[in-house]
């Protein structure tokens, strides 16, 4: 024990010391982190003043700015690229964009873009690829959509980012065969397909007969861009073996809207022995006051599994008069199915 | 007598070895924090945090907030939730038997009615009393229920009523940030295997705060607060960012957690009975998942999400403290078969050791090693500048690691802009060795040995209102 304490005693010096460097380098890179941040925030403070007025004045079309941007220091690019292409995140005029990049073209700022495109950063990348799909230059759609197979996922995503926002149809087939692409971020495969709109129909509708694998993707996405074209492939895809390529026709169904053809499969629908397809096809019904005695076949559903007597509960809600006799007719009853009723009744006459 | 020489010496030195090991794990902890703070400063754009709002279908988030006696800063904190800037979502407030004026200060201000709302009730919790929604905010639902004796209760219930997909369970008195639920729900649209987030919980005591927003940060005048503003910094900007990057967060603070609602049904919500029921449940989802082979991410936003009250009086402190400790306690014990095994992945290997040793020791050896060394030291075994190379070495390298937390929230959220601020902070990191931090261990010590005799309840936190 008393050679531990010897051997101690000898590093005692070296642990303090050690410790206190340790504390006086944390000390001085919080005094420095600091001041650099205060030095940056006054540079770029001076230069926003400097270009701001004249950005607005360029994206307006007045040549002087535009000639004074284009004398602005090689240094000053980044910040005026960044003062041009940011706001365009929340503004998506058509014209302040075809400004904006006119201006960038004049600029020559796309040779920034190329260089960071080429970068072996990612974050380089990525943040070229969103510049690029914000101001819609559309010559970059074959490089926007090169890197959807980028290695790394945050360019993958910025890609996506990009050609969502650039809205270049020579980019659709190319979003929509990826929409079974796990290595793309689901929530921005959405957005892209929300974007593109009822252009990737064709596309969903021939990939969903000649891929069954995926089927359920592509019904997924046709939920979000199918119009009444879909409906017949829809009605079919009800009766795949696969359960949840059933229940999520019925619910792509529940987005597209029916006719009476498509009324009577759903309401068939209701009598499925698989509680999922029951309540998409519940769901499906909201607002349908075709034809069809949906209103009638939906009440009982209202004493079912909770999942499906939510789903039959708020559709009978959206049935005007048909929907609203079903729910008094069971509002006074003490279970669960009777609550449900008073909720919804109470939901549609609530003062707001 | 050699015998008890040998013995408090060698205890001294490995309450010595003890320190340096883990004041070196949290410095070598800081690369993992850095590299993730630094990645998501470059992914979280602005046109990256649009998703939320871009998405085909936005996700529903139901803000579930349990709240407990909290007449002083209900209305406030309601205005608060109200005001968060994402759509779709609702607001379920649960009136856990409040014996004070909150369900009738939330009738009168937000025009409550009885309403009729069925629910199915997959999670256990107290008899629900009354339903009520407001007329002149459609998105808020409250529901009245007996007293369950925890918050756990109170959330389950509050889960039961969610019509979401997604919840966000908070703490009555939680002031969320405006974009803090556009950026939470970002990982749900990213990544399908994501079950829940977490963010950096602040600490509004001394803040100023406008229409439920924190409009200005400025530290408190409680030197109290101020030591847990610097505890908190460490806590979530170190650990906690050094497990997200390694997909191994094994506690969502219960201030502020976005969870997948089917998720924490099929774990059975948060457990009534567990004293530490955020991070019970954080550990249980980690364990469900993973013990299925099932992918699993949980999240952690690095910036602040929300704000929260911290207690300024001592007897709040340290009722607060013993119970923390007895909740870790009781979780560590539960999931002892998760500590080290390597089927829960890098949960179960680098977390939940990590916990068990320097946090469930911890307090154990800081309190023994300062009365051993003293002992010894009293005794003539050590010599005294043998104790002086001890506190030196340990409150140093204690200061290194709180002023890099500081530096890592500097650069992170900016919160604590003025430079009075910031060398005040420094001076807190600095003085919280002396005296605060072992009296912390020493509260370790007492929840220990409630926890051993199944003493101790939840205790009560005095509150304030919030500084206009």
């Amino acid at each position: 024990m008393t050679e531990l304490l010897g051997a101690f005693a000898r590093l005692a010096p070296i642990m303090v010391w050690a410790a206190l460097a340790t504390a006086v380098t944390m000390a001085a890179a919080v005094v420095l982190e600091r001041a650099e941040f205060g030095v940056q925030q006054a540079l770029d403070h001076r230069l926003l003043q400097r270009y701001r007025p004249l950005v607005h004045r360029a994206l307006e079309g007045d040549d002087t700015a535009r000639d004074e941007l284009l004398h602005a220091p090689a240094r000053h690019r980044i910040t005026i690229a960044w003062l041009l292409i940011e706001p365009l995140i929340a503004d998506r005029d058509p014209a302040r964009i075809a400004n904006a990049r006119a201006v960038v073209q004049a600029m020559s700022l796309f040779h920034i873009a190329d260089r960071y495109l080429g970068s072996r950063l990612w974050w380089r990348r990525a943040r070229a690829l969103r510049a690029l799909g914000l101001i819609q230059a559309t010559d970059y759609t074959p490089q926007l959509v090169a890197a959807l197979d980028d290695p790394h996922p945050d360019v993958r995503a910025a890609a996506l980012d990009g050609l969502t926002d650039m809205h270049d149809l020579r980019a659709l087939e190319a979003i929509v065969v990826r929409v079974n692409d796990t290595s793309l971020h689901r929530g921005r495969r959405g957005a892209a397909l929300k974007v593109f709109g009822s252009a990737c129909e064709p596309f969903l509708l021939e990939l969903s007969e000649l891929d069954p694998a995926n089927r359920l993707n592509y019904i997924q996405a046709l939920a979000i861009c199918g119009t009444a074209r879909s409906r017949p492939v829809l009605c079919r895809w009800t009766r795949d073996t696969r359960l949840e390529v059933r229940a999520t026709a019925f619910e792509a169904l529940a987005y597209v809207g029916l006719d009476d053809e498509s009324a009577r499969v759903v309401i068939k629908g209701l009598e499925s022995d698989d509680p999922p397809v029951r309540a998409m096809a519940a769901y499906a019904l909201r607002g349908w006051q075709g034809p069809g005695d949906a209103a009638a076949r939906l009440a009982p559903h209202l004493d079912d599994t909770w999942a499906v007597a939510v789903q039959a509960a708020r559709t009978l809600q959206s049935m005007g008069p048909a929907g609203s006799v079903e729910l008094q007719a069971r509002a006074s009853r003490p279970d669960i199915g009777g609550l449900l009723a008073r909720q919804m009744l109470w939901q549609a006459s609530a003062p707001r | 007598m050699s015998f008890l020489r040998d013995g408090l010496i060698a205890f001294s030195l490995l309450i010595t070895a003890y320190f340096l090991l883990w004041n070196v794990s949290q410095i070598a902890m800081s690369p993992l924090a850095i590299r993730s703070l630094w990645r998501d400063r470059l992914r979280n754009t602005r046109r990256a945090r649009g998703l939320a709002g871009g998405v085909a279908v936005p996700r529903f988030v139901s803000i579930v907030a349990p709240a407990y006696n909290e007449e002083l800063t209900i209305v406030e904190s309601l205005r608060a939730l109200l005001a968060v800037d994402y759509q779709p979502r609702e607001i379920v407030i649960v009136n856990d038997g409040s014996t004070d004026g909150t369900l009738a200060l939330m009738q009168e201000t937000f025009q409550l009615v009885p309403a009729p709302l069925a629910f199915d009730q997959p999670l256990p919790s107290a008899p629900v009393r009354g339903v009520y929604r407001s007329v002149s905010e459609p998105d808020l639902v409250v529901i009245d229920k007996h007293n369950g004796g925890s918050k756990a209760d109170a959330a389950n219930a509050g889960i039961n009523a969610a019509s979401g997909v997604l919840v966000l369970v908070i703490d009555a008195d939680t002031i969320l940030e405006a974009d803090a639920l556009g950026r939470a729900v970002l990982p749900f649209l990213e990544d399908p295997a994501t079950v829940a987030v977490g963010g950096h919980v602040g600490i509004a005591n001394g803040c100023r705060i406008e229409r439920g927003r924190v409009t200005d940060v400025a530290l408190p005048r409680s030197w109290l607060a101020r030591f847990q503003i610097i505890e908190y910094m460490r806590a979530f900007l170190l650990f906690r960012l050094a497990c997200a990057s390694q997909n191994a967060v094994v506690l969502i603070s219960g201030a502020f957690g976005l969870f997948r609602r089917d998720a924490v049904i099929a774990v059975g919500g948060y457990d009534r009975t567990a004293i530490g029921e955020d991070i019970d449940l954080t550990i249980r989802l980690q364990r469900h998942f993973r013990a299925r082979g099932e992918p699993v991410r949980i999240g952690f936003d690095p910036n602040p999400l929300c704000w929260t009250q911290a207690p300024e009086d001592w007897r709040s402190l340290r009722s607060q403290r013993c119970r923390w400790r007895r909740g870790l306690l009781q979780t560590l014990w539960r999931y002892r078969r998760m500590i080290g095994n390597p089927r829960f992945g890098t949960v179960g290997l680098f977390p939940l050791p990590y916990i068990a040793f320097f946090e469930g020791l911890g307090p154990l050896l800081e309190v023994g090693g300062y009365v051993v060394t003293i002992v010894a030291a009293a005794f003539g075994f050590l010599n005294w500048k043998y104790c002086g190379v001890m506190i030196a070495v340990s409150v140093l390298f204690g200061v290194a690691v709180t002023l890099l937390a500081v530096l890592l929230n500097d650069v992170t959220s900016r919160q604590y802009m003025r430079g009075r601020d910031l060398a005040l902070l420094a001076a807190v990191a600095t003085l919280e060795s002396f005296g605060y931090r072992q009296l912390n261990s020493l509260w370790g010590c007492v929840g220990t040995v409630q926890a051993m005799t199944g003493k101790g309840g939840w205790g009560s936190m005095k509150r304030k209102a919030f500084r206009p």
